[in-house]
């Protein structure tokens, strides 16, 4: 096993097999089993309290999974503690409400863990920083702090801040759930950008527009489980599941 | 005239001018009314007492004092040992209720408890009571012949005895203030070159302001030592008494003790609470980006944390400065026992009152002032906050 050094190897991006989640009794994910495959995009939907964010917590030790197995880019996710900062070092994750450092300003925020964890130059790393936060299009903020910007804005700080790391996989938790509906599109160009330049991600959304577009894969999970899991075309239009019938009437009915 | 008495702006004008007026009126009584009071009972009021001798005795002061020295000295003194009691105290207090925070914060469960125990039982005694009781166990301490010893420190029922280096008091002072520069200089560096440096660089230069600093202090400590004598003077045994070293003399001892465990309770729940408000998002995006828990805690959790206890935190440290005047409990010359034999030798009841009042406030404004211009400084900026 690989450990204080980065995962990376062929195989799967993310190796899922079997995977239990128990939240005291509470079981929050039943038997979850889920290849993804480098490069490839895969949205996660599915009601509320059905599991979608604990799987994706659980890829970078959010959360400890209680049975099963997550293998990420060929390391196995354990209690070895060089193997979970070596896949935090390579998987970048996005939260819903962008938990930004408030006491740093954007370019600290983005400069951050390049600096610490990766060991990068100060200067590498700033120019590293400026650089993505002009691909998600808000390079004049970099003195700003994050409480002085929007929250489309601040979510934008928050992808440029995951992908200054060089992540090889990026998670999105719901990134446009807690935002102001006119922002929601700015940061979905984003992500669509980075999509197609083929970052492997796995994004948790309810935006079935978004999913229709960029993901290669669209997976329903109710339950705790995975229910279905198709290409977008095949999943919008002829579904034959029941439950992801009624749950994609819910979600496009209106 | 009726019209003008219908405008709000004259109305409001007047009802101020009836205000201000009735309560000069009053002050004014109560001054002539007590300076006749005064008068017939054959006290001179005023301040000319200030400038007579006291002569009686101090038993703790970082001052020279003998029963010569005027009463506006003996004040000052007064001052200056309730700013150092105040000091030590706060900061025994601060360095107490961290520990007892954390640990209460802490996810080991025996930490939690004996977190919340000592919490429990220290913040529901009265101080006077602590103050008593410490008082107690340290005048039931060893005669200096049986003393406890140990690292070259003496416990006795006279006192606590440290070794202490033999300089002379000009490098003891700028040595001191050398300290001081080596705790205020890192905070001063970080504010200054926020935006030219980031974090990472922040911490290597702070840390080589506080060493200059240090270095300069030891450096001062050497050169003024005295002459013929080694750098450390150690507490010994010399016939009955002890020689040597520094005394720190029980009521002291007692005080900083007492205000310590008592003031540690109180911050132990502040520093809890502070880290209770920093927002689980913010850990997560951390450990997310791969940081390992102490950079965790020190560049998330601890900065985030101080700025939600530092105002409570200030309240409480001006709650603290004002228990100092349990010293007239057990016997220590604060501002407030000098006072108060001040009134028993003097008579000048109000002049002295007033100027304890007016000395305690100075202090306790100042500390506020202060503790707001950090708020101020490093409050989070902007107001589209999430937790």
């Amino acid at each position: 096993m690989i450990s204080g050094n980065s995962p990376r190897s062929s195989g799967p991006a993310v190796l899922i097999e079997n995977l239990d989640k128990y939240y005291g009794t509470f079981q929050a994910l039943r038997k979850v089993s889920l290849s993804v495959d480098r490069g490839e995009r895969i949205v996660v939907c599915g009601p509320s309290g059905s599991g979608k964010s604990t799987m994706i917590r659980c890829i970078n030790r959010l959360e400890q999974h209680n049975g099963g197995r997550i293998t990420v880019l060929g390391t196995e996710l354990n209690d070895d503690v060089g193997n979970i900062d070596g896949i935090r070092r390579e998987v970048g994750m996005v939260f819903q409400h962008f938990n930004l450092f408030p006491h740093m300003t954007v370019l600290e925020n983005c400069m951050l863990a390049p600096m610490i964890v990766r060991k990068v130059p100060r200067a590498d790393a700033e120019a590293t920083a400026r650089r993505y936060l002009e691909k998600v299009r808000i390079p004049e903020q970099a003195m700003k702090y994050p409480g002085q910007l929007s929250g489309g804005q601040q979510q934008r700080v928050a992808i440029a801040r995951a992908l200054c790391m060089q992540p090889e996989i990026m998670l999105f938790d719901e990134p446009t759930s807690a935002l102001d509906p006119e922002m929601i599109a700015e940061v979905l160009d984003v992500i669509v950008t980075l999509a197609s330049e083929g970052m492997t991600m796995i994004c948790v959304t309810h935006e079935m527009g978004f999913a229709r577009r960029v993901a290669d894969r669209v997976i329903f999970m109710d339950g705790g489980e995975i229910v279905e899991q198709a290409p977008p075309d095949e999943f919008f239009t002829s579904s034959r599941n029941e439950r992801t019938r009624q749950f994609l009437s819910q979600v496009l009915g209106h | 005239m009726v019209s003008l008495l219908r405008n709000q702006k004259v109305r409001n004008a007047l009802l101020q001018i009836l205000y201000v007026g009735s309560i000069a009126a009053m002050v004014l009584a109560g001054i002539v009314i007590a300076r006749q009071n005064l008068a017939a009972q054959g006290i001179t009021s005023g301040f000319d007492f200030l400038f007579k001798s006291t002569g009686w005795d101090l038993n703790f002061s970082l001052l020279p004092a003998t029963a010569n020295d005027p009463y506006w000295w003996y004040f000052l003194i007064g001052i200056i040992n309730t700013l150092f009691l105040g000091t030590v105290g706060l900061t025994l207090a601060t360095i107490v209720g961290t520990i007892v925070g954390l640990a209460r914060t802490s996810s080991n469960e025996l930490a939690r408890l004996l977190g919340r125990t000592y919490v429990d039982i220290f913040r529901n005694i009265p101080l006077i009571l602590q103050v008593f009781f410490w008082y107690a166990v340290i005048t039931h301490l060893p005669t200096p012949r049986a003393a406890h010893e140990g690292w070259g420190f003496l416990l006795t029922s006279r006192g606590l005895y440290i070794p202490f280096p033999n300089v002379s008091s000009a490098a003891l002072a700028a040595a001191t203030l050398a300290v001081i520069a080596a705790i205020a200089l890192p905070i001063w560096l970080g504010r200054t070159s926020r935006l030219s440096l980031p974090v990472g660089q922040r911490g290597g230069i702070q840390l080589a302001g506080t060493a200059a600093a240090l270095a300069c202090a030891a450096i001062i400590l050497v050169a003024g030592r005295l002459a013929d004598s080694p750098l450390l003077d150690f507490p010994a045994l010399q016939g009955l008494n002890l020689r040597g070293g520094l005394r720190i003399p029980p009521e002291f001892a007692t005080l900083a003790i007492a205000i310590a465990i008592y003031g540690g309770s109180y911050i132990a729940e502040i520093v809890r609470g502070g880290f209770k408000a920093v927002g689980k998002g913010q850990v997560e995006a951390a450990l997310s980006l791969g940081l390992g828990p102490w950079r965790v805690f020190m560049l998330v959790r601890l900065p985030l944390a101080l700025r939600a206890m530092l105002p409570i935190l200030a309240n409480q440290y001006v709650w603290l400065m004002k228990a100092t005047t349990m010293g007239i409990a057990v016997g220590f010359t604060d501002f407030f026992m000098i006072v108060a034999l001040t009134i028993n030798h003097s008579g000048q009841t109000i002049e002295a009152i007033g100027i304890l009042m007016a000395g305690f406030l100075v202090i306790n404004l100042s500390l506020a002032a202060i503790f707001n211009r950090i708020n101020k400084a490093i409050a989070l900026k902007g107001n589209q906050l999430r937790a």
